[in-house]
């Protein structure tokens, strides 16, 4: 879990992208899955998603993805399809209506949370945060901040488990398969997790200040973010994607 | 140039002073090490060097600190990490990026290094500290002692005048801890670059720093050339500083025999004093 939002260094197209043209693609996966309602088209960018899994050469990390989103897909399918009234009654409550409803919601969510989660494998954040200045105009400030959040997640991760393991050697049972004990367990640790990483982030502020944060612009960035022939294709690709959501019924 | 005078400061929410009436110069090229037990000032004492104190933790500060003829207190911080490069002692609140090589990249940039020398300072520093081969690696993915050579190689690039390391090797092996002190000695006789470094191995620390400075509850309780130091062997004992061996040794055989022996820092100088002593 730990290493799943994490970069994995790589050489193929995706990482050689521009940033901003990754995450306009993402955004374009995320706009088409919500301007069609069609259960095929959900379908196709899910299966367009695992393409771009595979370019990045991140196949098995997207299928991880796809596990650790099950829980939660089989909850929102559960509830949808419960609680949906409308449409013909097939089985007990559940209706047709309900049934498509709760599978249009699961794939949505599928099919927008592996692109999000993708691009921060094929992406470092700092060049995220590089490209968002030099391209956008993003002030760095802003930059900084979604770099150092994004930077804490592992860190947080590995104090957690830390934690949890010392507390499992004195007894504390953590592999309780009781949702509500679990996080009976876990949230009283957040607490002071939360409180070391906001310290710390003070800490990091203090470490970016004496390394310069004051003195950078626009144009500190040693690395340079260009356009190329990938750019070109992903933006048609892009394109393409919304045109046919919205055009297909 | 390091210029400490009559300084005391006390944190906002702390009872007592962390620093009572400090003095202490360190003049340019000098390689100083600080030695004392934990909660003794050490990291207060670098943090008000760098200017850190009093800019970005907030307390009574009294006295004055000067670093290269300016005064920490009326200058920006970002005007003194010019002069003064920092290693913190905790390693993960210091990087700042996901990745080795934008850590070293982050200051270069930041201070105007010109484009067509980072690229070459950044390779130079990577060897200095012996990281190439992790040099696209994720932060995340490093060992704690890799983490800390990450550290002081991002500011080893930066090549600032004044160098300060709270506990640098901390997190090392002895092999490596004795590959950043060759390091910091090249730096500091090559390069005429000023080293302040709070050290735990005091052995290690005794054979490169040309003087040592020991912090005791806020005070400095003695200053001077290394040797004289390590000779107050009752003194180090009494506030709880491991002694090195070989200083211990050479005292316990002046002691037994009744002779002169000079204060050793290294196991060979200890050898050495017991076979002219015992002829
Ligand atoms: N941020 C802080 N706020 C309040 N008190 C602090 C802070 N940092 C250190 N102190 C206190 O100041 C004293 C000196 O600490 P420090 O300089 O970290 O010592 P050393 O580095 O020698 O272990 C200790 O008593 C410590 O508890
Ligand atoms: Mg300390």
């Amino acid at each position: 879990m730990t290493d799943l939002f994490q970069y994995v260094p790589g050489n193929s197209p995706l990482h050689r992208m521009n940033p901003v043209t990754k995450i306009a693609l993402t955004l374009s996966v995320c706009v088409a899955a919500f301007l069609t309602d069609n259960l095929f088209v959900l379908l196709a960018l899910i299966l367009f998603d695992l393409m771009i899994g595979v370019a990045a050469g991140a196949f098995r990390k997207a299928l991880a993805i796809f596990r650790g989103l099950f829980k939660v897909s089989l909850f929102l399918f559960v509830l949808q399809a419960l609680f949906v009234r409308r449409g013909n009654r097939l089985l007990w409550i559940v209706t047709d209506e309900g049934l498509s409803t709760a599978a249009g919601v699961v794939l949505r969510l599928l099919a927008v949370c592996l692109p999000l989660a993708l691009v921060l494998t094929v992406t470092r954040v700092s060049d995220i945060a590089g490209a968002l200045v030099q391209v956008l105009h993003v002030p760095y400030a802003y930059a900084f901040t979604l770099t150092t959040a994004i930077r804490f997640i592992p860190q947080f991760m590995e104090e957690m488990s830390g934690i949890m393991e010392a507390q499992t050697a004195r007894g504390v049972e953590f592999d309780t398969k009781n949702i509500f004990k679990k996080l009976g367990l876990i949230l009283p640790l957040c607490v002071p997790l939360l409180i070391s990483s906001i310290r710390r982030t003070g800490a990091t502020a203090t470490a970016a200040e004496v390394r310069g944060f004051n003195l950078r612009t626009r144009a500190s960035g040693y690395k340079k973010y260009g356009f190329g022939l990938v750019d070109l294709a992903a933006v048609l690709i892009s394109a393409a994607l919304i045109t046919g959501a919205a055009l297909i019924p | 140039m390091i210029e400490v005078q009559s300084l005391t400061f006390r944190y906002e929410v702390s009872e007592r002073d962390a620093l009572r009436d400090v003095n202490l110069t360190v003049p340019d090229g000098a390689f100083l090490g600080i030695i004392g037990p934990a909660g003794a000032g050490k990291t207060t004492l670098l943090h008000c060097m760098s200017g850190i104190i009093p800019h970005a933790f907030p307390g009574d500060f009294y006295g004055a600190v000067r670093v290269g003829g300016l005064d920490t207190a009326d200058n920006r911080l970002t005007d003194l990490s010019r002069l003064v490069g920092t290693v913190f002692q905790d390693v993960d609140s210091q990087i700042i990026s996901s990745v080795v090589e934008d850590e070293i990249l982050y200051g270069l940039e930041n201070f105007g290094v010109p484009h067509e020398e980072i690229g070459d300072r950044l390779t130079a520093a990577l060897e200095q500290v012996g990281i190439s081969s992790l040099r696209e690696r994720t932060i995340a993915s490093l060992s704690g002692g890799q983490r800390q050579k990450v550290a002081i190689a991002s500011l080893v690039a930066l090549r600032p005048q004044i160098l300060v390391l709270d506990e640098p090797t901390g997190e090392l092996d002895p092999f490596s801890s004795r590959q950043i002190f060759t390091l910091l000695r090249t730096l500091n006789r090559e390069h005429g670059m000023t080293v302040v470094v709070v050290e735990q191995k005091i052995m290690l620390l005794s054979e490169f720093a040309d003087r040592l400075a020991v912090l005791n509850d806020g005070e400095i309780v003695k200053e001077g050339p290394v040797r004289g130091v390590l000779s107050d062997i009752p003194l180090l004992e009494r506030i709880g500083v491991n002694c090195p061996r070989a200083a211990l040794f050479s005292s316990l055989l002046a002691e037994k025999t009744g002779t002169e022996v000079p204060v050793c820092v290294s196991a060979e100088e200890a050898v050495e004093a017991a076979r002219r002593v015992m002829g």
